[in-house]
């Protein structure tokens, strides 16, 4: 079925409002569990079922208003403490959550689809009769009435609230959660209420968990009212100094003033690098996202996975308000993910393992996010076992991933970093959750991808920490441009620790090896000349400099004939023809119209492996 | 093969008409579909890119947009000499993306019927692989070849292209 409606503005408006109130209210059901006695945030709950109900039913999309109709009525009970919230009833309501953003998702995506309400209806009804304290004993009962007649339930309890108040709210919530499924036992046995064919039924079923992630799209961004506005002051001056430039240059053509041109030339360009520096700002200003976007569906994921493990987890959250690029957002969910999973799966124990070790029942997941200069570090911390290295080793061994020699020659850092490798897994078996050797992997590349760093922190028995660095933006770095041999090219001003100017006399060798010694450690020092295969031109030399860069925990000092300087400088690719050049990591423009290569050192640096 | 050729019907030769740019490398004249040339322009200043190919020959700034250049002398294992006011960088669209081949001149563009596209002869005595003909073509008073660059830029190449070290 289309949608059939005539006015697109209304339902584009109705979409992004919903889409909005939906992703906000995952997060607050979750915070509403672990304090159900918040009633600000019971009643913010209730007011975003209450609108999209709303906006919904002016709409007509009548499978929305009917799931929404019934959650809101639960959630009614729930404001009205006639229910005492429990795990029971939260799993309902975020099913019936779930259930609204695939419908949304639907409506999102242009057609609407038959999808199975009752299931989910049918879980809400219990809790919804004034006798929900009694349930046990009643449902069965009511069951079957409920089907002929779902609009009637759904007015019963908020017009016969009032006579059974729950003044005993612990046999309530014991006794519902039997309740739960009984009565979904009859409904499904019964003959479904809507003649719909069964295919519907079946074809909709794998759907839903789909339906509800690819909610939030990216595809229109939300900007502030006065963020636009800035901008548009900016490129008011940015006019201004154009017509000044024009203004300038024409006055230079008719000779009125030629001694002045150089000053006011100096002057317009030192203003023209103010007005776009302060519109590059404001551009990347627009593009960023806090990380809360990434970070608020895991609170969710923890809860579902802590019960599923049968574990008892703690998620703490900080920094979630910390911005970042909208291509690392969209780039980092997946990583996290698995890391977070990874966590409660590897890192926790069970309640019972942890109290043998000396530790609070309940385990803690740390998630944090934090500007640290021009990177983001995102940091994913459990208080678990942590990881033992003399298992991975063993495992790496087994999977024949690495040899026996080969780890011999190893140090804690690189046997962790083995965990990255695809195929390794410590689990035996292959569960929906994990053992697939997939998780890691993902993480590394789409950390890779995004020019990022990962660091393990691990302490054996006492959790383990996986820290991300992320560039805050791919579009512009900030770089050292550099000379070597007469070529130009720009080194990532992050990855640059310090630079030196040294005779060549300091330079040793070890092991075939170039060395430097740099203050009480030995520094491998990689000539770039020889690197790039540049033809060298100053062979009277004495002196050059050296870039200390740094990649993860790797250090290498590059050798170039000078340094240019420091400067901003956009991204070019290379085309795909020239992409994964070896050390090379993409083109920009200078100032002269000439394109500089980027040097890419985690290509120097590690090789392909590390 | 066909698809990829301009299609002008003609009632003086009652065949497909088809526009070629024609350019010389080392005295041979060669044609290539215009639809396929994006711009032709003069020598810029070319960065070399490192551990690329020899006949790769690096890379420009194209308003803006960088992409890579080839050295057709090189690929072709044609004596190399040097830029002259004449040389000129033909940008063209190459399996979607864009790039530059180093010409020693661009003549003209000719039309020509598709009947007289002949298939190419068996054996070459330059060093252009036999797969870049697309066919030979025969007039009164001279020899065109006529090129397809995107089958020089097959998958194999392509992943040779990157991965060279």
């Amino acid at each position: 079925m289309a949608i059939d409606c005539e006015d697109q503005e209304l339902l584009d408006g109705f979409l992004a409002e919903t889409t909005e109130l939906l992703e906000k209210l995952d997060d607050d059901l979750i915070s509403l569990e672990k304090s159900p006695e918040d009633a600000d945030l019971m009643n913010r709950i209730f007011r975003s079922i209450h609108t999209v109900k709303g906006a919904s039913s002016f709409l007509g999309f009548d499978m929305l208003v009917k799931v929404t109709h019934k959650t809101e009525d639960v959630l009614n009970r729930l404001r009205k403490v006639e229910l005492r919230l429990n795990s029971e009833i939260m799993d309902v309501i975020l099913e019936a959550v779930d259930l609204v953003k695939t419908l949304v998702a639907d409506i999102k995506a242009g057609e609407i689809v038959e999808r199975d309400l009752e299931g989910t209806i049918a879980k809400l009804i219990p809790f919804l009769s004034e006798n929900a304290v009694e349930a046990t004993v009643l449902a069965p009962v009511f069951a079957p009435k409920e089907e002929s007649a779902p609009a009637a339930a759904g007015a019963a309890p908020s017009t016969a609230a009032g006579p059974e108040p729950v003044s005993e709210p612990e046999p309530a919530a014991a006794e519902s959660k039997q309740a739960a499924p009984q009565p979904a036992a009859p409904q499904q046995a019964a003959p479904p209420p809507q003649p719909k064919p069964q295919p519907v039924k079946e074809a909709a079923k794998p759907a839903p968990p789909k339906g509800g992630e690819d909610l939030a799209d990216n595809s229109t961004v939300r900007v502030d009212v006065k963020r636009l506005d800035d901008l548009m002051n900016q490129v008011g001056e940015l006019v201004l100094e154009r017509n000044r430039m024009i203004q300038l240059y024409s006055d230079f053509q008719t000779g009125l003033d030629p001694t002045g041109f150089g000053d006011d030339f100096g002057k317009l360009s030192k203003r023209l690098n103010f007005v776009t520096s302060e519109l590059q700002m404001q551009v990347l200003k627009m593009r960023m996202l806090p990380v809360e976007k990434v970070f608020k569906k895991f609170p969710r994921i923890v809860r579902n996975l802590a019960r599923d493990l049968g574990k008892e987890v703690d998620l703490i959250i900080y920094g979630e308000e910390t911005e970042l690029d909208r291509s690392v957002v969209d780039e980092i969910g997946d990583p996290l993910i698995h890391l977070i999973r990874n966590a409660l799966d590897h890192g926790l124990e069970t309640p019972d393992e942890r109290l043998a070790a000396g530790k609070g029942r309940t385990g803690t997941v740390v998630l944090s996010a934090a500007h640290e200069g021009n990177q983001i570090v995102i940091s994913i911390k459990d208080d678990g076992r942590g990881i033992n290295p003399d298992k991975i080793a063993r495992k790496a061994i087994d999977k024949g991933l690495v040899s026996e020699e080969q780890v011999a020659a190893m140090g804690t850092r690189e046997i962790l970093d083995l965990i990255f490798l695809p195929g390794f897994s410590t689990k035996e078996q292959t569960t929906d959750l994990s053992g697939r050797g997939v998780g890691m992997d993902v993480v590394r590349t789409n950390i890779r991808k995004l020019n990022g760093i990962i660091e393990i922190k691990n302490e054996l028995g006492h959790g383990s920490e996986f820290i991300l660095k992320l560039p805050l933006t791919l579009a512009i770095i900030q770089s050292l441009l550099v000379e070597v041999e007469g070529e130009v090219y720009s080194i990532p001003l992050a990855s640059v620790i310090e630079t030196m100017r040294v005779s060549k006399k300091e330079f040793h060798m070890i092991g075939g090896q170039e060395v430097l010694k740099l203050r009480d450690s030995v520094l491998p020092l990689l000539r770039l000349q020889q690197a790039f295969g540049v033809s060298e031109v100053y062979t009277e030399r004495d002196t050059c400099y050296v870039v200390i860069v740094g990649v993860a925990e790797k250090r290498i000092g590059l050798i170039v004939t000078r340094l240019l300087g420091q400067q901003e400088v956009a991204i070019k690719s290379l085309g795909k023809f020239l992409a994964n050049l070896p050390g090379i990591g993409g083109s920009t423009i200078m100032g002269d119209g000439r394109v500089a290569l980027i040097v890419d050192p985690i290509g120097l640096v590690g090789g392909g492996a590390a | 093969m066909e698809t990829a050729l301009t299609k002008v019907k003609s009632e003086e030769y009652g065949g497909e008409l088809i526009q070629l740019v024609s350019f010389n490398l080392e005295k041979e004249e060669y044609g290539i579909n215009v639809l396929m040339v994006r711009e032709i322009i003069r020598m810029l200043n070319i960065t070399r890119v490192p551990n690329t190919p020899h006949y790769v020959e690096g890379v420009i700034n194209l308003r803006g947009k960088v992409i890579p250049i080839i050295n057709l002398r090189k690929k072709f294992d044609l004596m190399e000499n040097d830029y002259d006011k004449r040389t000129r960088i033909m940008v063209m669209e190459v399996v979607g993306e864009l790039m530059g081949f180093i010409v020693d001149e661009v003549s003209e563009v000719i039309r020509i019927s598709e009947k007289e596209i002949q298939p190419p002869p068996p054996v070459v005595s330059s060093g252009i692989e036999q797969e870049c003909m697309a066919g030979v073509i025969n007039q009164a008073n001279r020899l065109l070849v006529l090129l397809d660059l995107e089958k020089m830029f097959t998958a194999d190449e392509r992943r040779l292209f990157s991965n060279v070290g």
